[in-house]
């Protein structure tokens, strides 16, 4: 056989048996709403370690970190911290969230906010903020899996017959399995690409250097500078990480998947536990850098893609089956995560917009009916976009970023502070967004200002955070605060 | 809120993002990695050990429940 098809072959068979793992869980009985999208709230400590853990190690870690670590050299690094801050950040968040979902029902982020500020709109702005800045995440992807796709096949299929390939397996994938078959696969998905990383990721700089160290040194002649801050890029320097990794580290779990995630757990305890052990985890991002670097050293001529930079060098050194193992791995990091984020969006449309709206009084199977066709064009949407606006995969994960984050005011101080005002919630987020629009938009990100390049989410974040505060005291009345105690009590 | 447990909290932030202005070099070379990301990469075994301890205080607080 010959290399692509022995290639390809290995990734389809990784895909294909993998939907079917996925499908065994819902086969005997029909799914209902709540089973479909939050697991019947039954999952327990490591079902939900491997589900959160699945989510985190996505087509960025795999292609993006190698990727960025290909084109920028040091900024790359801020990845390494951001995971293991998220994790303390969410071991006081998630627990308070998940019993007031329990109590009341709740299944998504919109809930939540919906709930915490008694206040409709508010929800239904939250699920139309949140599908906005779902789909540069699941752009990314889509975009990732499309590109493991172009290179297993040795560029016989190009990219957009490729992405049409992956839009056709996650949508397939999602469509069948729901949350029970993400979670169930996630854990064949960890394995396997943590085998793949780790093994790629010291094996080649010690075939090539003799060892990790010895590529360092090697990079560091060759390239003095690369290796710290701004690395190869004017404007990411210290000022620039400093406000990144806050940004990150706040918003990691505003994404509204996490959300639902969390109402997924047995009891807050599971959730406290998992944070635990989750910064382990993030050790493993540090081996796609590994694999960056050597590409930028070994490959020649440059890639025009920084991203292919993983799959590229594997290709070049190994043969077929190994480059089809390495795609299978990732194919399927690209996917579980994937269909998640399509599950989590189909699901705040849905419920959050639809349910509220047009759709109030219908059915739950006019509702399911309709998340799972939601599925499919969602799918598109983000297809589309990978392909007539195609960006670097870090670079679509960032804008996600300082979108969702601007969540953090409003979710966080709606949590613990019994003075915060929907007015104020409102005011907060719609004012973080524009500013988010407005900067990246203009091309201001990183912001500059006094000789610091801030982070645009970072800029926005700040200012959404002392108009919250601001109105809050504003507007809260003995009232208010009496109801906001009740709902999060 | 308990002191102890904030200052826990605070470690892995205070280490990571105060660190960064301080830890900006590629020399010296720790474990095979650039100094930077050497000083991040801490950051995961001070989160975990951060953490493993606020989970042993917590817990204790959960049975009187």
């Amino acid at each position: 056989m010959s290399n692509e098809t022995m290639a390809l072959a290995i990734i389809f068979a990784f895909v294909i048996g993998t939907t079917i793992v996925g499908m065994v869980p819902g086969m005997n009985k029909k799914m209902s709403l709540e089973e479909w999208a939050v697991g019947g709230r039954s999952f327990g400590r490591w079902l939900n370690w491997f589900i959160l853990a699945g989510e985190i190690y996505t087509a960025f870690a795999f292609l993006g970190g190698s990727g960025w670590a290909y084109a920028r050299g040091g900024p790359t690094f801020y990845i390494l911290g951001y995971g293991a801050l998220a994790y303390v950040v969410g071991y006081y968040v998630l627990p308070a969230i998940a019993p007031i979902g329990r109590k009341h029902g709740l299944m998504t982020q919109p809930d939540l906010v919906e709930h915490m500020y008694d206040s409709k709109w508010l929800g239904i702005l939250t699920a139309c903020v949140g599908v906005a800045f779902l789909m540069p995440y699941l752009q990314l992807q889509l975009t990732g899996l499309g590109l493991i796709i172009e290179t297993c096949s040795y560029g016989i299929i190009p990219r957009v017959p490729a992405m049409l390939i992956a839009f056709t397996m996650v949508a397939a994938f999602v469509y069948l399995s729901g949350l029970k078959g993400v979670a169930s696969t996630a854990v064949i998905k960890d394995v396997v690409m943590i085998v793949a990383v780790v093994f790629f990721g010291l094996y080649l700089p010690i075939h090539f250097f003799g060892s990790v160290g010895g590529m360092f040194e090697a990079l560091d002649a060759a390239k003095p500078g690369f290796l710290a801050l701004p690395g190869g890029t004017k404007v990411l320097d210290v000022s620039w990480a400093m406000s990144t990794l806050v940004l990150t580290s706040l918003g990691f779990y505003m994404w509204p998947h996490f959300s639902a995630n969390s109402f997924s757990a047995k009891n807050p305890d599971v959730l406290r536990h998992n944070a635990i052990y989750l910064p382990l985890y993030q050790i493993c991002l540090i081996f796609p850098m590994l694999i960056g670097f050597t590409a930028l050293m070994v490959l020649s001529p440059a890639l025009k893609v920084p991203d292919m930079a993983f799959m590229a060098i594997v290709q070049q050194v190994f043969p077929g089956w190994a480059l089809g193992l390495v795609g299978g791995a990732g194919a399927l990091a690209c996917m579980i995560p994937a269909a998640d984020l399509i599950l989590s969006t189909s699901m705040l449309f849905t419920r959050n917009v639809y349910g509220r709206t047009i759709g109030q009084g219908a059915s739950h199977e006019t509702q399911a009916r309709l998340a799972r066709v939601l599925v499919l064009v969602l799918t598109a949407v983000a297809l589309a976009l990978a392909i007539y606006a195609p960006n670097m995969l870090v670079n679509l994960l960032l804008t996600g970023y300082s979108g969702v984050t601007q969540f953090f005011p409003m979710i966080v101080l709606g949590l613990f502070w019994k003075r915060a005002t929907k007015v104020a919630a409102y005011s907060g987020l719609i004012v973080g967004e524009f500013l988010v629009f407005f900067l990246i938009l203009n091309k201001m990100d990183p912001f500059a200002i006094a000789g610091l390049h801030l982070n645009a989410g970072f800029v926005a974040l700040v200012v959404n955070f002392v108009v919250f505060v601001a109105v809050s005291l504003a507007t809260s009345t003995p009232a208010t605060i009496e109801r906001k105690a009740k709902a999060i009590g | 809120m308990n002191p102890v447990k904030v200052i826990l909290t605070l470690i892995p932030f205070v280490w990571t993002i105060g660190g960064i202005p301080f830890v900006n070099t590629v020399k010296p070379i720790v474990f095979g990695l650039p100094f930077l990301a050497f000083w991040l990469c801490c950051t995961i075994p001070i989160s975990f050990v951060c953490l493993s301890i606020l989970y042993k205080m917590d817990s204790g607080k959960n049975e009187e429940e």
